[in-house]
This record gives C-alpha cells, sequence and structure tokens, in this order.
C-alpha cells in the first residue's frame, strides 16, 4: 500500500515538474544586425549578434545571460589600403535573478550598470535608435559591466506613480572577458504611468585607483497620445560632464497604421561632453566635443528594421568630422527546444 | 402542530432562496466567470505593457504562451516591474 501511495505521488510529482518545465521553457532573443559606418573619411562595417539566453527557473528564479559577437571590418591604414577583418566577443552580463518579493529581486552575478536608462534599457541593436552609444555613456558606468551584487524593484507601485530602485556593489575582476571594476552605487526614478513621465537619479563610487564620484539623471517621456519619445541623460564625473537628449517620431500617427510612411521614424539626438580634467582610460573625448545628429529608421514587417544617420562631430581641439551610419537589423526569439503549443 | 410546522418549512426554503440569490448575486460581481476575469487581466495586461515595456519597444510581433513567460520574468527584472505586474503582462502575452 505504502509502496503504491509512493509510486502514485511520484509520478505526480514528475508529471508537475513536466508540466512546470513546460511553462518555463528557456528562449534565445536578441538582435542581430550588419551595420556600416564611414567616420571622418574611414569605412567600417560590423556583422553583430547578439543573444540573450533566459532561463526561468520556477516561479521566483531566472538565469539570463547576454553575449555580443561582433566582427569589424575596416581598411588597413583607416581609409586605404586593404580590408582585413577583427573578432571581438564579450560576455555582457550572467546573472541569476531572485524575486525575492513583488518588490525586490536579489541579482548576482555579472550585470549591467544600473546608472542612467541607455547601458540597460537602450543599449540592444534592435532597441538603440542609432547605432552609437552616447558618448557621455562611460561616465558613471565603470565599463558598463560589473561583477557582483544588486538589489532592484519597485518600492511602490500604484496606478499614479512606480517608485523604482536599484543599488549595487562590484568587485575588482581581472579575469579575461569578465573584467570588472570594484565600486558601489544605483540608481533610483519616479515613473509617472498617467503621462509615461520618468525621471531617474543614478550614483557611482569608484573604489579602485583614485577613488572618485560619479553622478548622472536621466528623463523618459513617451505621452499616449501620439508616437513620440524623449529621452535623454546628464552625467557628471572628475573627466568632465555632457548630456544626450534625444527625439524620435514615428510617422504613424499622419500616415495611417500600414502605410508606407507610417513606419518611417525620424530621430534626432543632440549630444556634448564638457572636458574638465584629463583621466587616463576614461573612454570619453580628449576634449570638448558637440555631436548633433539626424536619422530614419524603417520598421520591416518581422522585426526587421533599416537605419541610416548622419551626424557631425565637433571638436574643440581637432578636426570636426561627419558620421554617416546605416544598417539593418534584426529581433528574434525562441525556445530553446521545440514543441508544445506555438 | 403540523400547519404550524408548513409555514415553519416554507419560511426556512423562501429565506434560502432569498440568501441564495444575494449570494450568488453577489459571487456574480465579486467572481466573474473564468472567461471575463481573463479578458479583463488581459485588457490590463495589455495596458500595463504599453506603459512599462512600450516605452523602450514593442511588443514581439510572435509570441507563443511557451516563450512568454521568460519574457516577461526576464522584463519584470529589467523594468522593475511588481509580481502583478508580471501576471497581468503574461495574461496580455499569452492568453
Amino acid at each position: 500500500m505504502l509502496r503504491k501511495v509512493l509510486s502514485t505521488s511520484l509520478l505526480l510529482l514528475a508529471g508537475s515538474s513536466l508540466v512546470s518545465a513546460q511553462e518555463n521553457v528557456p528562449i534565445v532573443s536578441g538582435g542581430a544586425g550588419f551595420l556600416g559606418a564611414t567616420n571622418g573619411g574611414a569605412s567600417f562595417f560590423q556583422p553583430v549578434v547578439a543573444p540573450v539566453l533566459s532561463i526561468p527557473l520556477g516561479n521566483q528564479w531566472l538565469i539570463e545571460s547576454r553575449a555580443d559577437l561582433r566582427g569589424l571590418i575596416s581598411r588597413e591604414d583607416g581609409s586605404s589600403g586593404p580590408y582585413q577583418g577583427q573578432f571581438f566577443g564579450t560576455l555582457e552580463y550572467l546573472q541569476l535573478d531572485y524575486n525575492a518579493t513583488s518588490h525586490l529581486t536579489i541579482t548576482a552575478g555579472r550585470f549591467l550598470t544600473p546608472f542612467g536608462i541607455f547601458t540597460e534599457r537602450l543599449s540592444p541593436i534592435w532597441i538603440s535608435k542609432f547605432q552609437d552609444a552616447p558618448i557621455i555613456t562611460p561616465i558613471g558606468t565603470g565599463g558598463s559591466y560589473n561583477d557582483g551584487f544588486m538589489v532592484r524593484g519597485a518600492l511602490l507601485s500604484n496606478s499614479h506613480y512606480a517608485v523604482n530602485y536599484a543599488a549595487y556593489f562590484s568587485t575588482l575582476s581581472t579575469v579575461s572577458n569578465l573584467e570588472s571594476e570594484r565600486g558601489a552605487g544605483g540608481r533610483a526614478g519616479v515613473f509617472l504611468p498617467s503621462t509615461r513621465l520618468e525621471i531617474g537619479v543614478s550614483y557611482r563610487r569608484t573604489l579602485q585607483g583614485n577613488h572618485f564620484n560619479s553622478v548622472g539623471m536621466d528623463l523618459s517621456w513617451s505621452p499616449y497620445r501620439t508616437p513620440l519619445e524623449i529621452k535623454g541623460e546628464w552625467a557628471h564625473s572628475p573627466s568632465g560632464y555632457g548630456y544626450w537628449l534625444q527625439a524620435a517620431y514615428r510617422l504613424s500617427q499622419l500616415a495611417g497604421s500600414d502605410s508606407f510612411l507610417s513606419r518611417l521614424e525620424p530621430v534626432v539626438r543632440m549630444q556634448q561632453f564638457v572636458r574638465s580634467e584629463h583621466v587616463p582610460g576614461d573612454s570619453l573625448p580628449s576634449s570638448n566635443a558637440q555631436l548633433p545628429e539626424f536619422g530614419l529608421n524603417y520598421y520591416l514587417p518581422h522585426e526587421v528594421r533599416l537605419n541610416a544617420s548622419y551626424g557631425r562631430e565637433f571638436f574643440s581641439r581637432s578636426t570636426d568630422v561627419n558620421i554617416w551610419e546605416y544598417g539593418i537589423t534584426y529581433r528574434f526569439l525562441f525556445p530553446m527546444w521545440p514543441g508544445g503549443s506555438r | 402542530m403540523r400547519q404550524r410546522s408548513v409555514v415553519l418549512l416554507a419560511a426556512c426554503a423562501l429565506s434560502n432562496l432569498l440568501v441564495g440569490v444575494v449570494l450568488a448575486k453577489q459571487s456574480k460581481t465579486q467572481n466573474p466567470p473564468p472567461s471575463q476575469s481573463a479578458t479583463a487581466a488581459s485588457a490590463e495586461g495589455e495596458k500595463r505593457f504599453r506603459t512599462n515595456c512600450g516605452r523602450c519597444h514593442n511588443p514581439p510581433e510572435d509570441i507563443s504562451p511557451r516563450e512568454a513567460r521568460a519574457v516577461v520574468r526576464q522584463m519584470r527584472v529589467r523594468a522593475m516591474l511588481t509580481a502583478e505586474d508580471e501576471r497581468l503582462i503574461l495574461a496580455y502575452l499569452a492568453p
């Protein structure tokens, strides 16, 4: 009798875990693309694949990881000579998330720095409106990737407002492809759902070499009544300070939802950086810089997007350059194994 | 005596009927049928998707219920959503 009960229980347990495994099927998503650019007369081409692996475990756990696999094809001497290729592979994050409560997620592993909004939210190639990251992105991000611990979530959330937060500590790592700086920081934001307006503040204390603070503010506004997106960041560190402000307008409101024009999205971005002092290896322009950019994205069916942009970078201590960029991106999503109901 | 019992029984039956009607009405207003409740959750989920996730990107053009759970779990971490947001957005993406 006991054996019968045990075997039935085991069967039920196996059955329930099978059902759970089917519901929690891991997925591979992300973006792929072919990007081209001419920067001051030098041409580059970059085939890119950035797969994201997501493995949900039970109701509270998630393993997620993103890699950036990129080739760089350029002329030997910049603007002349034969083309040559290099390959770069970066593990951008590999983290274990535990949803401890409705308002708290604990993360361990390698993760993107929660400073501002670009690195965490807008950096995937299929989301970013321009190919290049804003020039102030290195401020406060400590190389963009951290190895350590993080807590995050929505402190308060209701239909009128939401307060979100992220706080982390990262340790020094010199392991190849898992490099990280020792530092601590976080971001807090207030989001108003009725207007889709969010304002955030960020802070990072770099605890390696010369200790210093970086601070930042970010803004994101997407009104409901018009397909307009306005986003921007301001950041300051001992290297200097700067901002970027971007507006994107999808023509769907003017041209109807299914027309050729409705898939067009003009974008404009203005950036500025003011150098305060020379800090070796800070990945920022060596002198004051301004960069207005104009872009045009076209959203094809099946998650394909074409983009093109023109910008002119004004440097205070060197020659100004024209930057032409163009590319095609594809957003993909599929389960790691077939079966079940699609 | 018998007449009194019949009246008592009739009164009990009537009161039971009334209580039953009231309870049924209450349960109808408090717990709508599953399909109605699922539709409401899906509509609220769409609203929350547009409010939170839709600020950065469009919904996937083609997503199956099997894939939706992982996608929404990931969004919960990235967009700092609550457990309720996760449940409702899942109801929208995988009705």
